[in-house]
C-alpha cells in the first residue's frame, strides 16, 4: 500500500519537474525570439554593411548590388540605417536587413523611371527593423541612400492591417493607398500586431525629390 | 527526475553543483543552436511578406 502510493508520488512528481521544464524552455525561447536573434541579425547586418562602405569609400558611382543595394533611413521609425537586399526569403530576412520584393511581384528599383519599390523585414527579432512602423505619419520621410542618389520619399498612407494574400498593395500602380496614375512609390511591409503575424502593416510613399551624393555622404535635409 | 539525475552525479554537493551547471548551460546552447532555430520557421510569429 505504502510502496504504492510513493510510486503514484513519484509519477506525479516527474510530471511537475517536466511541466516546469516546459515552461522554462518556452521562456527561452521567448529570450531566442526577442533578443538573441537581433544579436545575430545585428551582427550580420553590420558586418555586410561595413562592406557595402567601404566599397562605396572610393566616393560615388554606379549601382553595386553586391552584399546589398544600399540603405534605408527613415527618421520617424528611429536612428540608424537599414541595409537593403535583394529577396524576402527568410535567409535574406533573418540577417538584419529589408529585401526588395523579387515575388509575387517583381520590385521597381528607386533609380527606375517609374515603379514601386516594395520591401519587407521583420518587426520583431532577426534585427526588428521595421519595428516602428507604426510610428510613421502621413508627411514623414523615407529616404533610400544607394551610391550616387539619395532617394527621398514622403509617406502619404498606412494601411494599419491586411491580410497576408494581399499581393496588390506591391502593385507597380498601387491601387489601394488612393493613387490611380503610375509613379516612383515605395512600399513597406512588415507583420502586425507585434510579436505575432496575423497580419500585415503596410506603408507607401511617393519619391519627392532625389540629390546627388557629394564627395562627403551630405545626408539631406530630412535626415540631418 | 532531477533528484534521480542529482542521485546519481558523482562526487560531493559542490562536485555535483558545477556538473549540473555545466549540464544546464550544455542544454541552453543545445536549445539557441539547434532547437529554437528548427522550431521557428514552423510558428507562425515572424512571416513578414506578402504572398499568394
Amino acid at each position: 500500500m505504502a510502496r504504492a502510493r510513493n510510486r503514484i508520488a513519484g509519477i506525479i512528481s516527474v510530471f511537475g519537474e517536466l511541466l516546469i521544464t516546459a515552461g522554462l524552455v518556452l521562456g527561452l525561447f521567448v529570450v531566442y525570439s526577442l533578443w538573441w536573434t537581433n544579436v545575430l541579425a545585428d551582427r550580420a547586418a553590420g558586418k555586410d554593411a561595413d562592406q557595402v562602405r567601404d566599397r562605396w569609400a572610393g566616393g560615388p558611382g554606379a549601382l553595386d548590388t553586391r552584399d546589398g543595394i544600399g540603405f534605408l533611413h527613415v527618421p520617424a521609425m528611429g536612428d540608424g540605417e537599414i541595409l537593403v537586399k535583394k529577396g524576402t526569403e527568410p535567409d535574406i530576412l533573418n540577417n538584419g536587413v529589408a529585401g526588395y520584393y523579387t515575388d509575387p511581384i517583381k520590385s521597381a528599383l528607386p533609380q527606375d523611371k517609374q515603379g514601386n519599390f516594395t520591401l519587407a523585414a521583420h518587426r520583431d527579432g532577426h534585427g526588428a527593423k521595421f519595428h516602428n512602423i507604426h510610428k510613421l505619419k502621413n508627411g514623414d520621410s523615407i529616404v533610400f541612400e544607394s551610391r550616387d542618389t539619395w532617394f527621398v520619399y514622403k509617406v502619404y498612407k498606412s494601411l494599419p492591417e491586411t491580410t497576408k494574400y494581399n499581393v496588390n498593395v506591391l502593385q507597380p500602380v498601387p491601387k489601394e493607398s488612393g493613387r490611380t496614375k503610375p509613379g516612383r512609390y515605395i512600399t513597406l511591409t512588415t507583420c502586425t500586431p507585434m510579436y505575432t503575424s496575423d497580419y500585415r502593416y503596410i506603408v507607401w510613399g511617393e519619391l519627392e525629390r532625389t540629390e546627388k551624393v557629394d564627395r562627403d555622404r551630405t545626408p539631406p535635409a530630412e535626415l540631418r | 527526475m532531477y533528484g534521480w539525475i542529482w542521485r546519481h552525479l558523482p562526487g560531493n554537493a559542490w562536485v555535483r553543483g558545477v556538473i549540473s551547471l555545466v549540464l544546464v548551460l550544455a542544454v541552453v546552447y543545445a536549445l539557441f543552436q539547434y532547437v529554437f532555430p528548427w522550431a521557428e520557421p514552423l510558428l507562425p510569429f515572424n512571416d513578414v511578406t506578402v504572398d499568394a
